[in-house]
């Protein structure tokens, strides 16, 4: 069935609505298979298709969505009545920054689409990477993959009309072992971008094989290790760490419906003020943060957001100074009313939404650490005292305002006196933000930078789960408190 | 959609599936959701979603493979396709180490004991009034009203190629979170409520939780803690956060199969937690937004998982069992009903609590953020307090802390550190996941009281 978006849009304004928008997604599919132990605990294709209206009356938001297509008319009235009726309660009627109309088309690079793949194809994949990590000593293995197709159409009454065309993927491994104490260890693999593109031809089974026996060897060696050390010295972050670190605590707080306090009920707030911007030191001079929507192979690239807003690449710490946030175009236009300045220029093109039935909000796009002038990790490691190298993440717990955090990773190599000794297990680190980036000695170079994915970042009420990338170099840290 | 209307379509889809020859398993889930949320004293978003979701799951010979839909719910053509498509995906599958039990359901059973039309069809107006009532007097320039008042339907409904029986249920809820912050200072504190009809909703308990703290948060005093061990008591989101976890790494068969444990098969018999602590799992407490029986249509009856602290045995879902050759237990079901057993303390209510004589200091800690498990088979889960930590003094005074984090293992803080639990039980859960609305709640004490646990951080303001 074929609805006229644009003349249900124009329905809306024509009673009044100040702006209104339509994401319609045809069809929205994702192909999910999870082996465990040899096992598929999940062989499951999905597919979604509908739509969601969002609307400004009085300077009021109103949001409907319906998987139902019989009559959108509905849904577009429930979304108008819903404005209206929380007009009754504002106190600063929404507006939105200018933007640039556009019409527009994008496509993420995909050499082979997964979906054209046959499901035996993809089954033989996932059977060969489990035969490569089911070697002596590993008690569970997992392997999951997770693919997505999705189509977007994007209409709103300022005359924007953009289509888009996503694909991705999202492949990983993880084995595991009991240790002597009976605790579990366990080390993992979720890859970096190996490729400029975001399609099945970055699978690459020879990569798989290696990284398998890199990681079960780990695991071997971290079932005889002995614990971390605890006490103060330095951590070194390895990307598959660091990745994480600085999604929770640059990330998150930085998004501006965060620090405007608009997920105060459930996510949370921000320890960053409006009058923050431009003046408070985030970290050393050597921190550089970036939200780079542009980042073509990761899957926070989308092209254009869900207002509209074409994809863009902002500083958000320069030289260890806060200079920007992930931005929406409501949330721009309340932060320079609520400053009293203009501390934000458009929006940042960071608004998204995780499917038809959830409106759109700030969410990270690709947010990156440049790399430095330090070296490869050898050489950090060469100038380090005392510390450890952490890699991969085991758990996260970060305070409200991300003002604070605990992690602790699979797997870590002490350093001491600039050499690499053994591995150790069960480290944790924790820590309060910017004492932690203030305390940031040294940046790897481009030859330690990498791409992480991130499938599953939470945030919103009702609660949305979005994909995007970091792309993160080494990264040292003094002084910082490890244990459990 | 009437509960016969839906159950007609299953037994349509069902005779579809049965025509291609197929063994398969569909269910339906479908909601209608409605969220006001505030925001700096305003209504930030209203929104309204309607989705029925079909999950078609095709089993073969040590085989099973699903498909997933989000459609129209008159769409039998598209429904249909997504039969076929599990079936065409069967072809596919890897063969399985065991082999999945199809659900064969023996009799219709259909649920609304905790559905109330009333909440479906709440207008916007009476939410508005009801936050207002809950809040009126609480809001100034500086103190803002952020907070989600949740209402909807969720229907659960399923039925196999086995039998032409039915799983409904329907179950209407209501979940709503207020709170009130200070922007300057950046205090926060919350009350919630969670029911499942209309009539029980209470803006004026949540008005006297909100004003009290309101009270404390701009009279008493504020502080930083020194790190280390602490009297504690915990309001009921804490204490259902940790009881989340333990049921993640605690006694779910399939965790403790997977390694993934901190007990093991040779604990069922022994006592591993406090004497204080028995845990039930009783569908018969309609509060819990319970299922009467489960997927497999097995009724579901009262058993406790800690009785005294000792384990009784683990919860086996379906799929464990297959593998691990247990007996499935019953619990095949969007969501268990826990009751954490009260105990003989008489307070209830954290203001009532507050003004009561006490022999030593004590950490009030209503709520954890972003907790986690650390290390599964240590059962160590790490979190922060938020939305109104107090320090209650021995002298009688009251401060209030800058947020903590503790690092605690589950069977040292329901074991040896468990002091006393209040006799008087309070829901507390939530209105949808990440995955759609589901309700929920755990019955737990309204203030469980440990000893010695340890403030690893402590912030330095609010
Ligand atoms: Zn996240």
């Amino acid at each position: 069935m074929t609805v006229d978006w644009k003349s249900q849009i124009k329905r809306l304004v024509d009673r009044g609505a100040e702006y209104a928008d339509v994401r319609y997604y045809p069809k929205q599919e994702e192909d999910f298979m999870f082996m465990w132990n040899g096992n598929f605990l999940a062989f499951n294709r999905s597919e979604e298709s509908g739509f969601g209206v969002r609307v400004l009356v009085d300077g009021a938001w109103g949001f409907a969505a319906s998987s139902d297509m019989t009559s959108p008319g509905e849904t577009f009235d429930r979304a108008f009545a819903n404005a209206a009726a929380a007009a009754a309660r504002i106190k600063r009627p929404v507006r939105l920054a200018d933007k640039e109309v556009l019409s527009g088309r994008f496509e993420s690079p995909c050499g082979e689409d997964p979906f054209e793949v046959p499901l035996a194809d993809k089954v033989a994949m996932l059977r060969d990477i489990d035969s490569f990590i089911r070697q002596p000593g590993v008690i569970q293995r997992r392997v999951k993959l997770s693919t997505v197709r999705k189509t977007i159409e994007y209409y709103d009454s300022e005359g924007a009309e953009i289509e888009k065309h996503i694909v991705d993927i999202f492949p990983s491994m993880q084995v595991a072992a009991f240790d002597d104490t009976g605790m579990m260890q366990s080390r993992k693999y979720l890859p970096p971008r190996l490729a400029p593109t975001r399609g099945w031809e970055t699978m690459d089974l020879e990569h798989w094989r290696l990284q398998a026996d890199r990681i079960v060897s780990e695991m071997r060696q971290l079932v005889e290790a002995p614990k971390c050390p605890e006490g103060r010295m330095s951590v070194i972050l390895m990307p598959d760490m660091m990745y994480l670190q600085v999604h929770e605590t640059i990330g998150h707080a930085l998004e501006l419906d965060r620090i405007l306090g608009y997920e105060l009920s459930f996510a949370g707030g921000s320890f960053v003020r409006l009058n923050d911007f431009g003046t408070l030191r985030y970290g050393s001079p050597k921190l550089n943060a970036r939200a780079d929507a542009t980042l073509i192979n990761s899957p926070g690239s989308f092209g254009f957001d869900d207002e509209g807003v074409a994809a863009q690449n902002r500083m958000l710490i320069d030289k260890g100074i806060l200079v920007g946030a992930i931005t929406s175009r409501q949330m721009v236009v309340e932060a320079n009313e609520r400053g009293g300045r203009e501390i934000f220029e458009g929006s940042g093109g960071a608004c998204r939404a995780c499917a038809f039935y959830r409106t759109p909000i700030e969410r990270m796009t690709n947010i990156n650490i440049d790399p430095g002038q330090d070296g490869s990790l050898e050489d950090i490691i060469r100038q380090t005292e005392r510390g450890v190298v952490l890699s991969g993440e085991k758990s996260w717990s970060i305070g409200s305002n991300r003002e604070q955090f605990h992690f602790s990773t699979d797997i870590g190599w002490l350093v001491e006196d600039g050499e690499r000794r053994g591995i150790v297990k069960d480290c944790a680190y924790s820590g309060m933000t910017l004492d932690f980036y203030r305390s940031l000695t040294a940046v790897g170079d481009e030859t330690t930078w990498k791409v992480q994915y991130v499938d599953n970042c939470g945030k919103g009420a009702p609660g949305q789960i979005m994909q995007l990338g970091h792309g993160v170099p080494v990264c040292r840290f003094d002084n910082v408190k490890v244990g459990e | 959609m009437a509960s016969d209307q839906i159950i007609s379509t299953l037994r349509t889809l069902r005779a579809y599936a049965l025509a291609q020859g197929a063994d398969i398993h569909i269910e339906w889930k479908a909601e209608d959701s409605h969220l006001v949320r505030y925001a700096n004293s305003a209504v930030s978003l209203n929104t309204n979603e309607r989705l029925t979701i079909l999950k078609i799951t095709a089993y073969g010979d040590h085989k099973c493979a699903s498909a997933n839909l989000i459609v129209g719910e008159n769409d039998l053509q598209t429904m249909k396709a997504t039969i076929d498509k599990a079936i065409g995906m069967l072809a596919f599958a890897s063969p399985l180490s065991y082999q999945p039990t199809i659900p064969s359901i023996g009799k219709t059973t259909v649920f609304e004991e905790t559905y109330d039309p009333e909440v479906e069809f709440l207008p916007n107006e009476e939410i508005v009034a009801f936050v207002n009532e809950a809040v009126e007097g609480l809001e100034t320039d500086d103190i803002l009203l952020s907070g989600n008042f949740s209402s909807g339907v969720a229907v659960n409904a399923s039925i196999s190629t086995e039998t032409p029986e039915v799983v409904f249920t329907r179950k209407s809820d209501i979940g709503i979170t207020l709170v009130l912050a200070s922007e300057k200072r950046k205090w926060e504190v919350n009350a919630e409520q969670f029911v499942s009809h209309k009539r029980d909703l209470d803006a004026r308990a949540l008005h006297d939780r909100l004003a009290w703290f309101v009270d404390q948060y701009t009279a008493k005093p504020e502080g930083r803690l020194p790190e280390g061990p602490y009297r504690v008591v915990l309001g009921p989101a804490a204490t259902a956060e940790y009881l989340s976890f333990l049921g993640r790494v605690g006694y779910s068969a399939g965790a403790m199969k997977r390694g993934f444990s901190m007990f093991k098969e040779d604990d069922i018999g022994k006592k591993v937690l406090s004497d204080h602590f028995t845990l039930v799992e009783d569908p018969s407490m309609l509060a819990t937004f319970p299922s009467p029986v489960d997927a497999y249509g097995r009724e579901r009856g009262r058993r406790a998982i800690f009785d005294k602290g000792v384990l009784t045995g683990f919860i086996w879902n379906q799929q464990s069992a297959d593998e691990f050759g247990g007996t499935a237990t019953g619990h095949d079901v969007p969501n268990l009903s826990l009751v954490l057993q009260g105990g003989d303390a008489d307070a209830a209510r954290i203001q009532d609590f507050a003004s009561l004589p006490r022999d030593g200091d004590i950490l009030y800690v209503p709520y954890l953020h972003y907790a986690n498990i650390v290390n599964p088979t240590e059962g160590l889960v790490t979190g922060v307090s938020r939305f109104g930590a107090l320090y209650l003094k021995k002298d009688g005074s009251i401060m209030l802390p800058y947020n903590v984090r503790f690092t605690e293992r589950l069977d040292k803080l329901f074991g040896e550190k468990l002091v006393w639990l209040s006799r008087e039980l309070v829901p507390y859960g939530t209105s949808s996941t990440y995955f759609g609305r589901t309700p929920y709640a755990a019955l737990v004490p309204a203030l469980a009281c440990f000893d010695g646990v340890n403030v690893e951080i402590s912030n330095e303001s609010f």
